[in-house]
């Protein structure tokens, strides 16, 4: 069980968006990162040279273009609002890729749904998941400002919803309720299987809505080394028989498996 | 120039260990383990422990609080299935024990008699579990019973890692050379509390156990106060990053080091530290920075 990690790279930082008042979207040119990652799978990000900021921060990539990654976060303390003023010249110390790949399907009905920030990796498994199934994507957040990254769902192949808790965009609503009419409806042969990425409250609902379906939960989880060595990342086995590292195991975990 | 150091009846092929608890059991990164002195695995108890709840890891400023609580398959499981994939070519495994009773410190090195196995490290002083470990560490009397009920268990090196918790390590370290320790580990993590945004405990457990170079101060000022007073080796540990740091725990009297935290940032630092290590020790412009 060797780890195929590599060592960690310097990302050269290419351009960055801010998105809404707190989210901010980066891309970095980093080749080795960029040729191997796959939908699910994260880096680890250091935030300075110094030691204060002592830990990396975990983030999904929410898109790959050739030798470039996208990542979008949220800025919630002192190590994000660092990497959100990265200026050009500046690099990112990344270590990855970490954890697991979503599991791939084919030829089926694949449904995501995302609330707030848990868009951003949701569209890069939108990318490839819509290559070879039907895919519906039910997009949510607070307002209208903080739903980001639809424009790019639109220019893929998926079945777009969108939801607003305020109702100024797409229905006034959550994405739960879209996802639970959204599963009545479906008259396919085959099962759907559904990834979700967003809140706990809202992953909690999506468990209680697809019990039976076969369904994903992309995990958050306060994170130490994320290559399996420290064992900081533990979620809660649904079995009751102790913990999995959220770091080796996921970050997609079977909501089945685990309790939310 | 050879990097060898001998401590008991082992001789390593260099002084950097790998701490426990930072590196799983070396499973994922054997290329880095290969190369270092040796590695110390996650802790062992008698009966397997799943851990404690999340979140078990929180930052705070220049190192970390943990409080993983010692999740480990038991002496058992680790015997049959993880300690056979232990094998690190010139790189010694040393096992980490840790005992809830006094009694069980023997008992599970009693169950593992094996080759693989260079020594063992006794922990008492982990911070992050209801019975034993810091409790035990912080007693004098306790630490040299521990020790010698092991010392009559096993031939092979036997550490003991030391806590500087609420106890003058210089009275623990006594002991356990008196009853027959080859050597002593200064420092475990200390206890620490952090409060999140909404005033209660960050970490699941409530408390857990602080490491990184937060600790680095106390743990050079535990290993020079421990190596004045003892004469079997002190193996220094804390806050370590670079190689400057490798030898600062040098001067203030360790014979080997342990590196923990830093595996956290990047997995291959042990490679880094070793390579700054030989760079610094065959230049003779030596630069110490204020730390």
């Amino acid at each position: 069980m060797t780890s195929s990690v590599s060592r960690p790279i310097d990302a050269a930082f290419v351009a960055s968006k801010k998105l809404a008042p707190d989210i901010v979207s980066v891309w970095l040119e980093a080749r080795s990162v960029a040729a191997r990652i796959q939908p699910g799978q994260f880096v680890q990000v250091r935030v300075g040279p110094d030691e204060e900021l002592f830990l990396r921060r975990p983030f999904s990539v929410a898109q790959q273009q050739r030798d470039r990654i996208r990542i979008v976060f949220r800025t919630v303390g002192r190590g994000t609002a660092t990497l959100s003023l990265t200026r050009r010249g500046d690099n990112w110390n990344l270590l990855g890729p970490l954890g697991k790949p979503a599991p791939q399907f084919n030829n089926r009905e694949i449904v995501l749904v995302g609330g707030g920030i848990g868009i951003a990796p949701l569209l890069f498994l939108a990318e490839r998941v819509c290559r070879n199934n039907r895919v519906h994507a039910i997009l949510g957040a607070r307002n209208r400002q903080e739903l980001v990254l639809h424009p790019e769902f639109r220019k893929i192949r998926v079945k777009l919803n969108l939801c607003t808790e305020d109702g100024s965009l797409g229905k006034r609503g959550l994405v739960t309720d879209i996802l639970q009419a959204l599963i009545c409806s479906l008259q396919s042969a085959v099962a759907p299987v559904v990834f979700a990425c967003g809140p706990r409250p809202m992953l909690q609902r999506v468990k209680e809505l697809t019990r039976g379906l076969e369904s994903y939960a992309f995990w958050e989880e306060r994170m130490g080394c994320g290559t399996g060595i420290c064992y900081g990342c533990a979620v809660k086995r649904d079995d009751g028989k102790g913990y999995l590292r959220l770091c080796q195991e996921g970050p997609v975990l079977r909501m089945s498996d685990i309790e939310i | 120039m050879s990097q060898e150091v001998r401590i008991g009846k082992v001789t390593f092929q260099n002084p950097i260990l790998l701490a426990s608890g930072t590196f799983g059991f070396g499973l994922e990164f054997p290329q880095v383990v290969r190369r270092m002195g040796g590695i110390i695995g996650k802790a062992i108890t008698l009966k397997p422990r799943a851990g404690n709840p999340p979140p078990r890891i929180w930052e705070v400023p220049g190192g970390i609080l943990n409080s993983v609580g010692l999740e480990n398959p038991g002496v058992s499981e680790f015997v049959h299935s993880v300690l056979p994939r232990m094998t690190f070519g010139k790189a010694h495994v040393v096992v980490n024990v840790a005992g809830s009773t006094v009694g069980e410190y023997a008992e599970i090195i009693r169950r593992m008699d094996s080759d693989r196995i260079a020594g063992f490290e006794l922990n008492v002083s982990c911070p992050n579990v209801r019975q034993g470990c810091i409790a035990f560490g912080q007693n004098p009397q306790t630490v040299a019973r521990i020790v010698r009920s092991c010392r009559r268990t096993t031939s092979k090196l036997l550490i003991t890692k030391l806590t500087a918790n609420f106890v003058d390590p210089l009275l623990t370290a006594r002991a356990a050379e008196q009853e027959g320790s080859d050597a002593v580990t200064l420092i475990n993590a200390v206890s620490a509390l952090a409060l999140d945004a909404q005033g209660l405990p960050a970490l699941g457990a409530g408390t857990g156990g602080l490491s990184g170079p937060a600790i680095k101060p106390l743990a050079l000022y535990c290993v020079r106060r421990v190596a004045e007073g003892v004469k079997i080796p002190v193996i220094g540990c804390g806050g370590i990053t670079c190689g400057l740091d490798v030898q600062e725990f040098m001067l203030a009297g360790a014979r080997m080091v342990q590196i923990g935290s830093i595996n956290l940032i990047d997995p291959f630092s042990g490679l880094r530290i070793l390579a700054e290590l030989r760079r610094e020790e065959s230049s003779p412009e030596k630069e110490r920075g204020a730390s």
